[in-house]
């Protein structure tokens, strides 16, 4: 039911002309008076939908709360004194009264109207009875504008005390007692309300619903055109309206649903308790931080409520189309379409909408928002019927004291953008620098700029110069004369250029009907393609045969081909691309981010992929994140944009140092943050997780010793690059080589020192080591191989130190 | 004298500028032109006297030869830019500063250099000079620095192939060619004997105007496999009809049944005259010829 209990809170009257009011909600003697608001509020909670009569209550009583304080704020000092009397503690010595109470024969009087205690009347409280005076010396210094806010808190409090009375769900009238009394507590103190404990500080999760309702518009509707997209806008904004003014169901409403589990419950009960003390009574008592619905909670919220208020939405939809301008109605009609995309990526657990690495990018979201301010406010439809657009400008004429406003702003700042992030004008305006500079790029005249491997593909997909189409065979349905001729040409395309395979078994292959063959297409000709087998129960992919007619090589045609293939796999759910590649082929599926480390466990592929004798199985891993197509083009913009940053950066720091001199003074390293000027550019050192400590003074025990250095001494033999060093060099292989080198050393001899135990201490073992590679660096040059094998088995050698603790830094 | 990046684009610049002036030049000169032969035409029609015409003819002329002389101007700046970003290329490299070039990108320099070959445009009456087009050159031409030459070239499995390569420099003792291969993924030098390079051209010739400068129909020839920088043995299958097409060739490909692969288009810069070698491949191309 829609929020039952809690609209009571919005159907109470807050009247001026209530003289009961004035004696203090905390005196408990006035709840029956708004006995006629109550039965409104029970009827709303019958219906599904809010009878239009009733639409306006919301906001009327929104209105009347904040008569009601605007009238108080007017009141002369006096009364408002008088007013802060009954919740502030007798400063008289040694009284523990908290309120001063209007004396019995004024008790029906109220200080909101003509009342205006003396200040020598005392207090009705038998334990005080000191005169008004003391509950208020205390509040005599304080400015107008405080006085307003404790005011404004106390009406809040005594709206919520009545409020509670009316309540029936307990957990509700739980939480209402727990603001009463947190506001109780601030006035008494004179502090501002804020709410801590269990319940957790919003945003509660990451992404708000709000973030990935704006990334499944950009996710779904991006292709579409300006005016489509910007509908979709609009149904995504409100629907996020509907969503801020819906009244959740209490959770023992929900309990009666049989299909919820008991952690389901108790998760709900969480997030209901949430929504109303940072959003929903935030909303009528503007005392209390107001948090967005959209803005605070995330996925589990939305799931646990979608199906009853997506059902409510659509009723409300059609119930309000007539009232609709004309030109808004294709909100009303998209509606269905949108929520029904959304419940999708609500129920997928992959969804990238809900992954809080996911982000539209920023020129996406920068044209939203210069929409948003260029077109007049979103259509809305509240949960209360009423459109927000009217009651905003009510609310304004009634007065809306401006310290609202001011602190509802940094509310929804708050959770839309990362605190690490730069701000998006920031990166705005680099990006708007580099593409200026990439038209004004002098370099260009004097040579050709080196483009990405797949820049000028895609200029040729994009002018139709060549398709990508996924073709096969089939026994089961026609297959049309266009794909039987692409298929033979494909066919003929892989023999060409596969001249190792038997011609019958790729024929075989390219006509088999569990086969596909993403095919490009030239002049409708097949230039290349990649024949391959989806395994949808194993979840992934077997490349079977690519290539890329000789005359076309070398054009990017096969990095796009797979990243096509890649984006195709992702859309039906396979994360994994396995293939057995031939030695000419590797290079090629290692570029296109395969390797030969296999990350799947053999079960799920041996028995499927088909295995072929001297050739390398390599595997790459999907992101369903990532749409490859663009990738590269996206990561270079990244680094544009990022270079575009430095130099701003730079710019504006214009300091030249005069550089370290600590290394030539024989230090091998200094701690990042010790490079002066580093900190002053915004440089902060890396919080690093902390590593269990391990003493960097080696272990005394010299048998521990030998053993990790005969660990890494294993490792380094092994790796790719050591078979230089592996045995000394011999006169006869190289007879210049000792008259270089005065003191050879080699892997070979290390294992024998370490047998000897020559090795006590870790610089022996890191100084012989070190030797080898200075040797080999000295004897050769820069750009050979063994040069090479240095630098890397040096660097591996490093690693393998750190692993173990051995290592200074 | 050094030529900096940063010089070698301002010259550039400079030069841009003139040619703009020469464009807007051209333009006046055509429309001045255009008018000149309305009243031509309509002296003729009037019956004008032919020593009045003969002057008014003689005038004309001269206009015309000035336009020639404007277009051809421009044509000299675009060649002096060529020339200008040849140098900066060369001495780049020889400072040592060898950009790494992706396989794509070289291919596609490949491409573009050829397009973008000055195209011969002969006074009447003149022909073709060499270089240009199919005409070889004389048997004494050096090929100067920086220009492009197929060369037989050992690879490193010592097998003989005609590649593309640039000349760095040539020993007049030795009477030798030093050349670099273009695909710096080899990145060898050779020293070749004179008769092992063959300078390819330096200007396309104007098929509706010079089809005597082009090879043709089932010629053999060498041409340059597409997307790749070797030279290989085909025949020419169909000729460039204008001056920014490319000959069609058909590669002796032994994958194909008729040993010849489907027609590929080669630029007019790649399709060279067949030379055969010492090995077997060549002892068979004067019989295919005629096939």
């Amino acid at each position: 039911m829609s929020g039952g209990p809690a609209i009571t809170l919005k159907s109470q009257p807050i009247d001026g002309s209530n003289s009961n009011s004035g004696n203090a909600a905390g005196q408990q003697q006035q709840s029956g008076n708004n006995a006629a608001a109550a039965s409104s509020s029970s009827s709303q909670g019958s219906g599904g939908t809010v009878p239009p009569a009733q639409e306006g209550t919301r906001q009327n009583s929104l209105q009347r709360i904040q008569q009601r304080k605007q009238k108080v704020f007017n009141l002369p000092e006096a009364q408002k004194l008088a007013k802060l009397s009954m919740y502030s503690a007798c400063q008289a010595e040694g009284c523990r009264c908290t309120g001063w109470k209007t004396p019995q024969e004024n008790r029906h009087r109220d200080v909101e109207s003509s009342y205006c205690p003396e200040l020598s009347e005392e207090c009705r409280n038998a334990s005080c009875r000191h005169p008004l005076r003391s509950h208020i010396s205390h509040l005599t210094e304080i400015s107008r504008t405080s006085m307003d806010d404790l005011l404004g808190a106390i009406i809040d409090m005594e709206n919520l005390f009545m409020s509670m009375q009316r309540v029936e769900d307990e957990d509700t009238k739980k939480v209402y007692l727990y603001l009463f009394r947190l506001l109780r507590q601030c006035v008494l103190t004179r502090q501002q309300a804020v709410i801590r404990g269990p319940l957790g500080d919003p945003p509660f999760e990451s992404p708000c619903i709000s973030k990935a309702v704006l990334s499944l518009v950009f996710y779904k509707y991006n292709h579409l055109n300006p005016t489509e997209l910007q509908t979709m806008t609009e149904v995504a904004k409100t629907f996020l309206n509907f969503l801020n003014h819906y009244n959740f169901e209490s959770p023992s409403v929900r309990r009666s649903d049989a299909t919820l589990t008991h952690e389901d419950a108790s998760t709900y009960k969480i997030n209901y308790t949430r929504w109303l003390v940072f959003c929903h009574v935030p909303a009528f008592c503007n005392s209390l931080r107001q948090f967005e619905t959209s803005l605070v909670f995330g996925r589990t919220l939305l799931r646990t409520v979608f199906q009853y208020m997506s059902q409510q939405l659509k009723k409300k939809c059609i119930s309000e189309r007539d009232r609709f301008p004309e030109d808004k109605r294709s909100i009303i009609t998209q509606m269905p379409k949108f929520l029904e995309a959304l419940r999708a990526e609500l129920l997928k657990d992959d969804s990238p909408i809900w992954d809080s690495s996911y982000r539209p990018p920023n020129s996406f979201v920068m044209q939203q928002r210069k929409r948003h301010q260029e077109v007049a406010p979103p259509a809305t439809i509240s949960s209360a019927g009423a459109a927000s657009a009217p009651s905003s400008s009510k609310r304004s004429s009634v007065g809306e004291p401006a310290h609202k406003r001011a602190k509802k702003e940094p509310v929804e700042r708050v959770p839309s953008e990362n605190l690490d992030d730069l701000p998006t004008d920031v990166v705005l305006r680099a990006m708007k620098s580099v593409s200026e500079s990439k038209t004004t790029n002098k370099a260009e005249i004097l040579f050709p700029v080196n483009v990405s491997r797949d820049e000028n593909v895609k200029a040729e997909e994009q002018k139709r110069a060549i398709e990508f189409h996924v073709v096969g065979n089939s026994l089961t349905k026609p297959v049309d004369k266009q794909t039987i001729l692409w298929l033979l040409g494909l066919q003929l395309v892989f023999a060409h250029q596969l001249p190792e395979m038997p011609r019958e078994y790729i024929s075989q292959l390219v006509f088999d009907t569990k086969h596909k063959t993403l095919a490009l297409i030239k002049e409708n000709q097949p230039i290349g393609g990649i024949c391959f087998r989806p395994f949808p129960t194993q979840g992934f992919t077997e490349i079977v045969f690519c290539a890329v007619t000789m005359a076309e090589q070398v054009k990017g045609y096969g990095t796009h081909l797979m990243n096509h293939l890649k984006d195709y796999s992702i859309q039906r759910g396979i994360k994994h691309l396995l293939t057995f590649a031939d030695c000419d082929a590797i290079g090629y599926f290692k570029k296109q981010g395969f390797s030969k480390d296999i990350k799947l466990a053999r079960p799920v592929y041996a028995g499927y992929i088909k295995e072929y004798d001297s050739a390398t199985l390599m595997h790459c891993e999907l992101h369903p994140s990532i749409v490859n197509t663009q990738f590269i083009a996206v990561i270079r913009n990244q680094s544009e944009i990022l270079k575009e940053l430095i130099a701003q950066r730079h710019n504006e720091v214009q300091k030249v140092r005069p550089g370290l001199t600590c290394f030539k003074e024989g230090l091998p390293s200094i701690p990042v943050e010790s490079i002066p000027g580093l900190r002053e550019i915004g440089w902060k050192p890396q919080m690093r997780p902390v590593r269990a400590s391990r003493p960097l003074e080696e272990s005394t025990d010299p048998e521990k010793l030998a053993n990790s250095f005969q660990s890494v001494l294993q490792s380094v033999r092994q790796h790719a690059t050591a078979w230089p060093f592996l045995r000394p060099v011999t006169a006869a292989e190289v007879p210049d080589y000792y008259d270089h080198i005065k003191y050879p050393m080699d892997l070979k001899t290390m294992g024998e020192r370490l047998k000897k135990g020559y090795y006590q201490t870790r610089r022996l073992f890191m100084a012989d080591m070190a030797r080898i590679f200075s040797n080999c660096r000295f004897y050769n040059s820069p750009d050979t191989e063994y040069y090479r094998c240095a630098n890397s088995l040096e660097r591996y050698f490093q690693t393998k130190m750190r692993e173990l603790g051995l290592w200074d830094k | 004298m050094p030529l900096t990046a940063e010089s070698a684009a301002q010259q550039i610049q400079d030069r841009l500028k003139d040619i703009q002036q020469h464009i807007h030049k051209v333009d006046s000169e055509r429309r001045r032109a255009e008018s000149s032969i309305a009243s031509l035409v309509r002296a003729q029609q009037s019956q004008t006297p032919n020593p009045k015409l003969k002057t008014l003819l003689q005038a004309k002329i001269l206009e015309a030869t000035q336009e020639e002389a404007t277009i051809r101007a421009a044509l000299a700046k675009i060649h002096e830019i060529r020339n200008i970003r040849n140098e900066r290329r060369i001495q780049a490299r020889n400072a040592g500063n060898k950009e790494a070039i992706r396989r794509g990108a070289l291919m596609k320099m490949v491409q573009l250099s050829a397009q973008t070959l000055p195209l011969f445009v002969g006074k009447p009456g003149e022909r073709a000079p060499a270089l240009c087009g199919a005409i070889p050159a004389e048997s004494n031409y050096v090929a100067k620095v920086g220009d492009n030459v197929a060369a037989l070239a050992k690879g490193i499995d010592e097998e003989e192939n005609w590649i593309l390569a640039e000349v760095v420099q040539f020993l007049h003792r030795q009477n030798k060619y030093d050349v670099i291969d273009i695909d710096e993924e080899q990145k060898d030098r050779h020293v070749l004997s004179k008769r092992k390079v063959i300078p390819l051209p330096l200007m396309r010739a104007n098929p509706e105007t010079d089809g005597h400068a082009l090879f043709p129909k089932d010629t053999v020839v060498m041409a340059l496999y597409p997307q790749t920088t070797c030279f290989y043995k085909a025949i020419v299958h169909r000729l460039p009809q204008t001056a920014t097409e490319e000959y069609e060739v058909l590669f002796e490909d032994s994958s194909y049944l008729n040993g010849y692969a489907e027609p590929l288009p080669v630029a007019q810069r790649y399709v060279i005259a067949y030379r055969p070698t010492k090995k077997g491949a060549g002892s068979g191309s004067g019989n295919l010829s005629s096939a």
